[in-house]
C-alpha cells in the first residue's frame, strides 16, 4: 500500500506492507536510523518519537496509522547546529555511553518537559520508565533531564 | 547559545544525541539480501531430519544455509579460547559449538539453519515453512542435576557433564589450617544466570569482493583483532582478506568479544549468493541464544583463630559453562575466580577447586567481570556470615585482616602480586561517607515507621586484566591539517575511547582535545593490541597513547630545530610549541609545513606499551529499606569509595562506577535467567519477563576515591569497568542480609525480588 508520513517537517510517500511497523518505514525506508529498535516487545523505548508532540514507541503502532500525523524523530530535533536543550543536557551530563539508548531517552525527556516543565526527581524516573539504558544506571540521564529543563526555563527560545 | 548552555562532554556525543551515529544494524549496502535463523525450540533432541523445501519455494527466498553448507565450507565451530588444564594433568574435555547444529541440539535457540531472502519479512515467513524432526532426549539445565548419576550425558566424550576439574592453592595448607582454627565457617552462594542485554541487538552484514577476494564484515566489536581473528579461525579466511568494521557500538560487557554463528554464516552467504547479506536480531532470539554470563555457584570456607585472624580460605565452586565450550567461558569459572580468592584480606593458606560443568543451556561466557564481581560478592558475603556466626563485629573482623598498606607488594598464598592500595584507610572513608555512625538511629526511626534497615559492605579488590596481547600499540598520522589523527585497537563500546584517548594525547602534546582524532581499528593499519575488556582499555591502550606523546615529541624536535635554526637538544616543547628563545614553532605548525601528498608524512609514528594486570578495589556501602508488607525494597543511600589508581577522565570514570553499580544491582534486585526444569524451556525470554533495571532502581550513588596510583603502568590507572558490579553485588546484599537477619531470615541468594523477600520474610515469621 502507498501510504503519506509527515516527518521532521517533510513529507514522504512510501510503499509498504500493511504490517510494516511504524519504526520500520522510519528505519528502512526512510533511512532515519536514529531512531532505534533494542527489543520486540515495547519495553525498552529504544524507538520512542514524537507524533503531533506526544512520545510514543514507534514499534507499537503500523506506519499506516502515522498517516496524518505529525512526526518528529531525534534527527529533527536540533535547529541546524544549534542543539535541542535535552540533546546538549545529555552530552553535557554525560548521560549517554554506548548512545544506543539515546534518542528514545531523549525524546521521551523532552516529551516529559513538555508535560513538566519543572518536574521532580520522581516525575523523570516515572517518565522515563518505559525507557531502559544498561551502561549509565540513570543517575546522569535524571541530572540531564533536570538541567534541560533549567535550560529551557532561562531561555525559552530554547525549546525546539 | 547562551550562558545557560553548559558544553558537550564527550567527541563523540553530537553524533550520538543527534541521531547520526552508526550502530551496526544502520548500515545498509546496494543489493543486500536479508537473513534469519532458525533456531532449536527443543533443550536436548535428535535431529532425524530438516526440510528446507517448503522455506525455499517460499516468496522471496533465495537460500537456505544448513549444517551441511557449513561442512561443505570447511568451517570449524565456533572458538572456544584457551583451554583450562584439569587437577590430574588432563585437559579440560571442549565441546565447540558447531556453526549450525548438525545431529544434535543441546540447548533452546540453538541455531540450525540460515534463510536468505529478499527482505526481513520474507526470510522470517520462509523461516517458518522449515520443518525440523526431532527426537526428543531428556535435557538437564541445572548443575546440582548435571552431575549426579544417572543425569543425561550431553556430549559422549564428556560422559559426567564434567567438562573438567581444576584447582588453584595449597589443599594440604588449608587443610592443616582448618584443624587448627578456633572459628570456621561455610557459606554457598550462588550468582544466577544472566544475560548481557546491551541495548543494541547484535546485527551484521556482511559482503563479499570476488576480485580482490576481499570480506568486509560490519558487526559489533569490543576492538577489531579479536572479531577478525574469530571469523578467521571458524572460515578459514586469512585475517588480511577479512575487514571488520564496528563505528558506534551499542554496549558490549563481555559480548562482543568474538564471532557468534550469524557472522560466519553471513560471510558464508555474501560470497555463495554475490550480494552483501545482513542479519539483525530480535532481543527474544538473544535471550535464547547470546552467550549468557554469570551462573556459578561458590562455596567459601573460612577458618580463624582464637583472635579472628583468617587463617585460610577455601572456596568448592561450580561454573555452569552452558551446553557447549565458548571463548573466554573457561577462565571464568576457573582462573578470574582464583587469582583474586582471598579478596583484600591476609589469608596464609588458600585453595580453590573448581567444577566446570555443562548443562542443556546457552552456553556462558563473559559478562560485566567475568567471574571477578562473583568472587568479591562471595568473600564479602563469608565474612559477614563469620561475623554473624561468630559475634565479631563485621568492621572490627574487616580491620583485622586486610592486608596492610606496609605489605605491597603483596604476594597471596596462591602467588598473585598485589601492587597497592590502603584497604583500611578506604573502609574509613566509606564509613564516614555514608555516616556509619548515625546507621543505629536510622535504622531505630524505620523500624517506628515498620520498616527494616540493613547496612551492608562490600570490600572489593579485583584483577583488570593483562590482556592477551603481548603489548598495545597505537599510531599517530598526521595527513590531515591542523589534527592528529590517533589509530588503535580498542574499539568502544560506550566508553568513550575517543575523549579519553584524544584527551591523554591532547594533554601531552599541549594541544587542544579536538585537535586529536582517536579510530579504533581502523582496516587500514595494522597494529598490535587488546580489545576492551578487563577494564584494561584506558591503561593498556592509554599508557600507548602516552609512549605516543614523547615519540611524537622526538620525531618533531628534528624538524623543529632545523625550521628554528637551532640545536634539537637546546628546544624547549612546552604547549603544543617547540621552543628556542623567544622562537617558537607549533607541533601542528610543523606538521602542516612538512605535508606531504603520499601515504606517510614524515612524524608519522608509533608508540606501544606493556601493562600488567593490576588490582582496582574499593569499598561501597549501601542502606536500605525493606517495606516488610511488600518485600519491596528502597536502596535509601549508596555510597562508593574507590581506589582506581590515577583518574584521567572524572566524568567517565564516575559515569563507569555509576552503570556497573546499578548493573550489579540489576542482579542483586531482579535480573535471572529461568529455565524450566522439566522440559528446558526458557521461561524469561524478553524484557517483559527479565527485570532490567530502571530508573528509579538506585537514585543516589555517590562516589570518591581512595587514589593509590599503580606503578604497572604509564598513566597509574588501575581500571574502572567492571569494579562498580564487583562493589554493589556484596555491598547490596550484605545490606539486604543485615535487615533480613534480624527477622530470622536465614543466608538467601538474590535476586531479591519483593516476591522472594516477602516469602522469606513471612517463612522466618513462621518458624
Amino acid at each position: 500500500m502507498n501510504i503519506e508520513l509527515n516527518i521532521n517537517g517533510s513529507t514522504h510517500s512510501i510503499e509498504c506492507e500493511d504490517r510494516t511497523l511504524l519504526v520500520e518505514a522510519i528505519r528502512d525506508q526512510l533511512g532515519l536510523t536514529g531512531t532505534h529498535v533494542g527489543c520486540d516487545t515495547s519495553q525498552c523505548g529504544c524507538c520512542t518519537v514524537h507524533l503531533d508532540g506526544q512520545a510514543v514507541k514507534s514499534c507499537s503502532m503500523l506506519a499506516v496509522q502515522a498517516q496524518g500525523a505529525s512526526i518528529t524523530t531525534i534527527e529533527g530535533m536540533a535547529s541546524g547546529d544549534t542543539l535541542h536543550p535535552v540533546q546538549m543536557a545529555f552530552s553535557a551530563c554525560h548521560g549517554l555511553q554506548c548512545g544506543f539508548c539515546t534518542p528514545g531517552m531523549i525524546m521521551a525527556s523532552a516529551d516529559l518537559l513538555r508535560r513538566h516543565p519543572d518536574p521532580t526527581d520522581d516525575q523523570i524516573r516515572e517518565g522515563l520508565a518505559g525507557n531502559i539504558c544498561r551502561c549509565t544506571g540513570y543517575v546522569n540521564i535524571v541530572a540531564a533531564v533536570k538541567t534541560a529543563a533549567k535550560m529551557i526555563q532561562q531561555a525559552p527560545a530554547n525549546r525546539a | 547559545m547562551n550562558a545557560a548552555t553548559p558544553a558537550l562532554s564527550r567527541v563523540e556525543d553530537r553524533r550520538l544525541v543527534t541521531g547520526q551515529g552508526r550502530y551496526t544494524s544502520d548500515w545498509n549496502l546496494p543489493g543486500q539480501l536479508y537473513a534469519h535463523m532458525v533456531r532449536s525450540d527443543r533443550a536436548h533432541a535428535v535431529i532425524r531430519s530438516i526440510d528446507t523445501s517448503g522455506a525455499r519455494a517460499a516468496e522471496g527466498c533465495v537460500a537456505v544455509l544448513t549444517a551441511d553448507d557449513v561442512k561443505a565450507a570447511g568451517f570449524t565451530e565456533l572458538p572456544t579460547g584457551a583451554p583450562v588444564k584439569a587437577t590430574d594433568g588432563s585437559m579440560q574435555v571442549k565441546c565447540p559449538m558447531p556453526v549450525l547444529a548438525t545431529d544434535r541440539v543441546r540447548f533452546v535457540g540453538q541455531p540450525i539453519a540460515m534463510v536468505i531472502a529478499t527482505s526481513a519479512r520474507a526470510a522470517q515467513d520462509a523461516a517458518e515453512q522449515i520443518m525440523v524432526d526431532y527426537d526428543d532426549l531428556p535435557a538437564v539445565v541445572n548443575m546440582e542435576a548435571a552431575v549426579k548419576p544417572g543425569a543425561p550425558t550431553l556430549h559422549d566424550v564428556s560422559p559426567t557433564n564434567l567438562s573438567a576439574v581444576a584447582e588453584s592453592g595449597d589443599e594440604a595448607a588449608v587443610k592443616a589450617a582448618f584443624a587448627r582454627a578456633k572459628y570456621t565457617t561455610t557459606l554457598s552462594v550462588h550468582s544466577q544466570r544472566l544475560t548481557g542485554a546491551p541495548m543494541e541487538p547484535r546485527a551484521s552484514l556482511a559482503s563479499f569482493d570476488a576480485a580482490s577476494g576481499l570480506y568486509t564484515v560490519y558487526t559489533p566489536t569490543q576492538g577489531m583483532l579479536g572479531m577478525r581473528g574469530s571469523l578467521s579461525q571458524v572460515t578459514g579466511v586469512p585475517q588480511d582478506r577479512i575487514n571488520v568494521i564496528a563505528q558506534d557500538v551499542g554496549g558490549s560487557f563481555g559480548l562482543r568479544g568474538g564471532t557468534f554463528s550469524e557472522q560466519v554464516l553471513l560471510m558464508l552467504a555474501a560470497r555463495t549468493l554475490g550480494k552483501p547479506v545482513k542479519w539483525t536480531s530480535t532481543r527474544s532470539e538473544l535471550f535464547a541464544s547470546e552467550w549468557h554470563g554469570r551462573a556459578l555457584t561458590l562455596t567459601g570456607h573460612l577458618a580463624m583463630d582464637a583472635d579472628f585472624n583468617i587463617l585460610a580460605m577455601r572456596w568448592d565452586d561450580q561454573a555452569d559453562l552452558g551446553a557447549y565450550t565458548c571463548y573466554f567461558q573457561a577462565f571464568i569459572g576457573t582462573r578470574n575466580l582464583a587469582v583474586t580468592m582471598g579478596g583484600v584480606y591476609k589469608a596464609p593458606a588458600l585453595y580453590c577447586r573448581q567444577e566446570l560443568i555443562y548443562t542443556n543451556t546457552v552456553p556462558v561466557s563473559a559478562y560485566r567481570g567475568a567471574g571477578r564481581p562473583d568472587i568479591a560478592y562471595a568473600i564479602e558475603r563469608l565474612i559477614d556470615e563469620a561475623a554473624a556466626q561468630h559475634g565479631i563485629d563485621r568492621i572490627e573482623l574487616r580491620r583485622r585482616n586486610f592486608i596492610p598498606n606496609s605489605a605491597f607488594p603483596y604476594t597471596t598464598a596462591n602467588g598473585t602480586v598485589y601492587d597497592g592500595g590502603d584497604f583500611e584507610g578506604t573502609m574509613d572513608k566509606a564509613l564516614a561517607m555514608a555516616d556509619f555512625a548515625g546507621f543505629a538511629a536510622r535504622k531505630a526511626e524505620a523500624a517506628q515507621r515498620g520498616r527494616i534497615r540493613g547496612l551492608g559492605f562490600g570490600c572489593y579488590l579485583e584483577a583488570s586484566g593483562a590482556g592477551g596481547a603481548p603489548k598495545d600499540v597505537v599510531s599517530a598520522r598526521f595527513g590531515e591539517a591542523g589534527v592528529v589523527q590517533v589509530f588503535g585497537v580498542t574499539g568502544s563500546s560506550g566508553q568513550g575511547h575517543e575523549t579519553s584517548f584524544a584527551k591523554i594525547v591532547a594533554d601531552g602534546l599541549g594541544i587542544e582535545t579536538r585537535q586529536v582524532r582517536y579510530r579504533a581499528s581502523d582496516p587500514t593499519q595494522e597494529l598490535v593490541g587488546n580489545g576492551t575488556g578487563g577494564s584494561r582499555s584506558l591503561y593498556g591502550a592509554g599508557s600507548a597513547c602516552k609512549m605516543l606523546v614523547a615519540r611524537i615529541i622526538e620525531v618533531a624536535r628534528a624538524h623543529a630545530a632545523s625550521m628554528l635554526d637551532a640545536t634539537p637538544e637546546s628546544l624547549e616543547f612546552r604547549d603544543g610549541a617547540f621552543h628556542a628563545g623567544a622562537r617558537s614553532i607549533a607541533l601542528l605548525d610543523i606538521a602542516g609545513k612538512l605535508a606531504v601528498t603520499g601515504t606517510s608524512h614524515p612524524l608519522d609514528c608509533e608508540g606501544e606499551a606493556t601493562s600488567g594486570m593490576t588490582f582496582p578495589n574499593g569499598c561501597h556501602v549501601a542502606e536500605v529499606e525493606i517495606d516488610p508488607n511488600t518485600g519491596v525494597t528502597e536502596v535509601i543511600a549508596y555510597n562508593a569509595i574507590d581506589d582506581l589508581g590515577v583518574v584521567i577522565s572524572p566524568q567517565l570514570v564516575q559515569g563507569q562506577v555509576h552503570g556497573g553499580v546499578l548493573q550489579g544491582a540489576g542482579q542483586v534486585f531482579g535480573e535471572h535467567i529461568i529455565y524450566d526444569n522439566e522440559t528446558g524451556q526458557l521461561l524469561t525470554g524478553s524484557f517483559m519477563d527479565y527485570p532490567m533495571p530502571r530508573a528509579g532502581w538506585i537514585n543516589n550513588i555517590r562516589n570518591d576515591y581512595n587514589p593509590v596510583p599503580t606503578t604497572l603502568n604509564a598513566l597509574g590507572a588501575k581500571g574502572v569497568g567492571e569494579s562498580g558490579c564487583s562493589g554493589s553485588m556484596p555491598a547490596l546484599v550484605n545490606a539486604m542480609s543485615d535487615a533480613l537477619r534480624g527477622r530470622g531470615v536465614p543466608a538467601m541468594d538474590m535476586p531479591f525480588t519483593p516476591a522472594r523477600v516477602w516469602a522469606a520474610l513471612a517463612n522466618a515469621a513462621k518458624s
